[in-house]
């Protein structure tokens, strides 16, 4: 499996390192601003937004794009970004 | 019977197979909205409902833990422990209603307030003393840990002059964000209270101080959490922080199972779904920030 998840991303490096890029600033600016709630969840939101973004450009790249598949990346940002929002804002 | 019952039932919520259309049925769409109307209904019910004012905002930091740990910690490096002092305490407590009143965030106030202003306001009359802040964080053992890891902080935690503490957790909205707030106070009485000119030490004053916008303030009416008060409340913080991170973890399993099963079928090219990688990268960064919005900052 993990020899799968090299093979896929190898074949597909420009966008997973984006996406990881993205995710490394995501938790180094959190922690640049801890305690301060409502930045956290500005940061929190960009970085949803940008996985949505990146699902949707990442699947029209290789073109296999689908409402669905769009649909799923929105589902799994929303629904983390809710349940984050209720520690970070009550 | 029964228990091949259960497992088809498993394997169809995470193996793909045939009667699932190849994908884990908790990664289907009506699973994923049923996921989607939990976490709203938890948003709704912990924003409308005055749940949070009736089992309190900060529930798992509690004064006793705070006082407790605290001298735990002194007790590692065989330091007598602080005794807990009502004037003191009282002190924090104004310190704390001061800067939710006035909206700072720091050791000293807009106006110059000193922090020893409220050690004296209270009727404590100090040789030494010393505090230390926190805000926004979920757990008190966060709290204790943050400060141990900060220089300026251990070393009031750690000082040898001081023989009572005071504390106070409260809270209120700071520029207008719902915020948790931990005064922690160090003191060491005059021996001699009519003594001239007695040695008094300055609070640990923070590197990296942060003076907010005063004014528009919501007038959330704070609470102090008496020292003895055992914990009844519910605690929420803890609840939900657990519901995440149990839930992330499910998530993550689920794609793996859901990768690894499709992939030995054969059948992972041929679906219509998000990448599975993508989704284990993006759970990997959640969960990190949500260990990290359990933590506050401290000054």
């Amino acid at each position: 499996m993990i020899k799968f998840f090299k093979k896929e991303f190898r074949k597909h490096l420009f966008d997973y390192l984006l996406l990881l890029t993205a995710g490394i600033f995501f938790i180094l600016s959190l922690n640049l601003f801890q305690g301060e709630r409502f930045l956290e969840f500005i940061i929190l939101l960009a970085f949803v937004s940008f996985y949505i973004v990146w699902g949707t450009y990442h699947h029209l790249a290789i073109d296999k794009f689908h409402f669905k598949i769009v649909l799923e990346y929105i589902m799994i940002g929303f629904i983390l970004l809710f349940l984050l929002k209720i520690i970070i804002l009550p | 019977m029964n228990f091949s019952r259960i497992k088809n039932f498993f394997h169809h919520l995470f193996i793909p197979k045939e009667e699932n259309n190849f994908r884990s049925k908790l990664l289907h769409f009506d699973f994923l909205t049923y996921y989607l109307l939990i976490a709203l209904f938890f948003t709704f019910l912990f924003k409308k409902t005055p749940l949070y004012n009736i089992l309190g905002y900060a529930t798992d930091i509690t004064i006793q833990k705070l006082y407790e740990l605290t001298n735990y910690e002194r007790q590692k490096y065989n330091l007598p422990p602080l005794n807990y002092n009502e004037k003191l305490s009282a002190a924090a407590y104004q310190k704390a209603l001061d800067m939710f009143n006035k909206n700072y965030w720091a050791h000293f106030g807009p106006n110059g307030e000193t922090p020893w202003r409220f050690i004296l306001n209270s009727g404590y009359q100090y040789e030494y003393a010393g505090e230390n802040l926190a805000k926004n964080f979920l757990f008190s053992q966060n709290v204790v840990s943050a400060w141990m890891n900060s220089p300026t902080h251990r070393e009031n935690i750690l000082r040898k002059e001081y023989t009572d503490i005071g504390l106070a957790v409260v809270n209120g909205s700071l520029n207008g964000e719902p915020t948790t707030l931990v005064v922690q106070m160090f003191g060491k009485p005059q021996e001699n209270v009519f003594a001239l000119n007695p040695i008094k030490t300055q609070p640990v004053i923070a590197k990296e101080e942060k003076n907010l916008k005063p004014n528009n303030i919501q007038s959330n009416k704070p609470q102090i959490l008496a020292k003895n008060e055992k914990q009844k409340k519910i605690s929420i913080n803890s609840f939900l922080f657990n519901f995440n991170l149990g839930f992330i973890l499910l998530l993550i399993i689920t794609l793996i199972l859901d990768f690894y099963f499709a992939n030995k079928m054969g059948v992972l090219n041929l679906r219509f779904t998000g990448k599975n990688l993508a989704h284990l990268i993006f759970l990997g960064f959640i969960m990190i920030s949500l260990f990290i919005i359990s933590r506050g900052s401290i000054i």
